[in-house]
């Protein structure tokens, strides 16, 4: 997992210099791809949390079906990232 | 059914523990049942969890002997449940513990073939929980000699000892030297193999285990201290804990005040005090006993919520689940006996 994230970052990182360099004064990533970027990362810990919660509730509605709504309401509680995420989007919009 | 490499699923397994924990037999439930007879404790055990088995060892069975099968099979069921749901070293941990069930069917069988029983009576016996397959156990019962119990086990946990028991047993005829060699392959496995830097995980797990361990020998040290026997304590000594070497316990063993002090300074002091003043004002072991079931369930259960994504849970749920079934066997056997209610409840050990 962490592996995937520090490779995603060192392969990204030279072509960032790289443009940098070429493009003299203007930002390496444009104000609203740096948006878009984050509404990414958040919606991927988002997910990767769900993986766990997500177990954990099928878990306990196989044991007991009356669980079924609080397991969903625990599942989706880390989508509030994502929604935390989006208000950047129209900060820099 | 599990590969190696494969990630371990703790939120899942420990989901699932935690839940059948909660759905344990709890302090009331156990004040009714020890005012029950032994046919009112079997209506209310058809009405509860242990339905599906009442009903299907209800034709052949009846009184106690019912109860007391359909526990076992009860039992071994919700284990087998375990081992089915966990993957990767979560399998293997569960495991480790499960195979307690492993040695204890190879004894059963060994016994019964050398009593002479008949192949129903010892089926009926065993608890089908541990990590052997299905095939392997009913390939056991068939056999119709010890050598051949033996033999079948080559190339299990328990071949290598077995194989090496077996000649002890066949000079001296008596089945001493094979249980022990049974006990002692599980014991060895049991804190076999653990990474030389375990992480936090396999770090609690062997944790865990040594508390066992170190309650074992607790036990068996008081024992021979009490009764005075004349017995080796290396013999029964289980290598792995941290609180007694084989030395120490040799000289403690022969000194009952000396080895109560050294469990009273020892890490579960806080836990075992009451019970250790207990045991010096009343002398009464079988209290003790109780209460070392007790101090162990609630040290496993502390360290179940304090590491909720552990094998920690798992292994809290399995202990309480046997005791569970001690608790139910204990209150039917009693009163089969025609033991009191309040004698009865001394022998109960509740969370």
């Amino acid at each position: 997992m962490l592996e995937f994230v520090i490779a995603f970052v060192s392969t990204l990182a030279p072509l960032i210099q790289e443009g940098s360099q070429q493009a003299g004064s203007s930002p390496a990533i444009p104000a609203q791809a740096a948006a878009a970027l984050a509404v990414g990362l958040a919606a991927f810990g988002a997910g990767y949390s769900q993986r766990g919660i997500g177990a954990a509730a099928v878990g306990a509605v196989a044991e007991d079906d009356s669980l079924f709504g609080r397991g969903l309401i625990l599942t989706v509680l880390p989508e509030t990232l994502v929604i935390l995420a989006l208000v950047t989007v129209f900060v820099v919009g | 059914m599990s590969a190696r490499g494969e990630a371990s699923n703790y939120e899942y397994v420990t989901a699932r523990a935690k839940s059948r924990r909660a759905a344990l037999f709890d302090a009331d439930d156990y004040r009714k049942l020890v005012r029950m007879g032994p046919g009112e404790i079997a209506r209310f055990m058809e009405e509860s969890e242990y339905e599906a088995e009442m009903n299907a060892l209800g034709a052949r069975y009846s009184g106690v002997d019912l109860i007391e099968y359909a526990l076992n099979r009860n039992l071994a069921k919700h284990f087998n449940d375990l081992l089915r749901f966990a993957e990767g070293k979560l399998y293997d941990y569960i495991a480790r513990y499960l195979r307690k069930f492993d040695a204890w069917n190879v004894k059963t069988v060994i016994r019964g073939l050398y009593a002479g029983s008949e192949r129903q009576e010892i089926e009926d016996d065993l608890i089908r929980a541990g990590e052997l397959p299905e095939r392997t156990v009913d390939r056991l019962l068939e056999a119709d000699s010890i050598e051949a119990v033996v033999e079948l086990l080559d190339g299990t946990i328990f071949g290598d000892s077995l194989a090496a028991a077996y000649e002890d047993y066949e000079e001296t005829g008596v089945l001493v030297p094979l249980e022990n060699a049974v006990d002692r392959a599980y014991y060895r496995l049991l804190l076999a193999d653990v990474p030389a830097e375990p992480d936090r995980a396999t770090r609690l797990y062997v944790e865990f285990l040594e508390a066992e361990i170190d309650f074992r020998n607790m036990r068996n040290a008081l024992r021979l201290a009490r009764s005075g026997a004349d017995i080796d304590p290396a013999e029964y000594y289980i290598p792995g804990g941290p609180l007694f070497s084989a030395g120490e316990l040799q000289a403690l063993v022969n000194n009952p005040d000396q080895l109560v002090e050294a469990i009273r300074s020892s890490t579960y002091g806080d836990d075992l005090d009451k019970a250790l003043n207990d045991l010096d004002a009343a002398g009464s072991l079988i209290e003790f006993e109780l209460a070392l079931e007790r101090a162990l369930l609630e040290y496993s259960s502390q360290l179940s919520n304090r590491y909720p994504l552990s094998v920690c849970p798992v292994l809290a749920y399995i202990l309480a689940k046997e005791r569970e079934v001690d608790n139910i066997r204990a209150i039917a056997r009693g009163k089969e006996a025609g033991l009191s209610a309040d004698e009865i409840e001394e022998e109960l050990v509740v969370q």
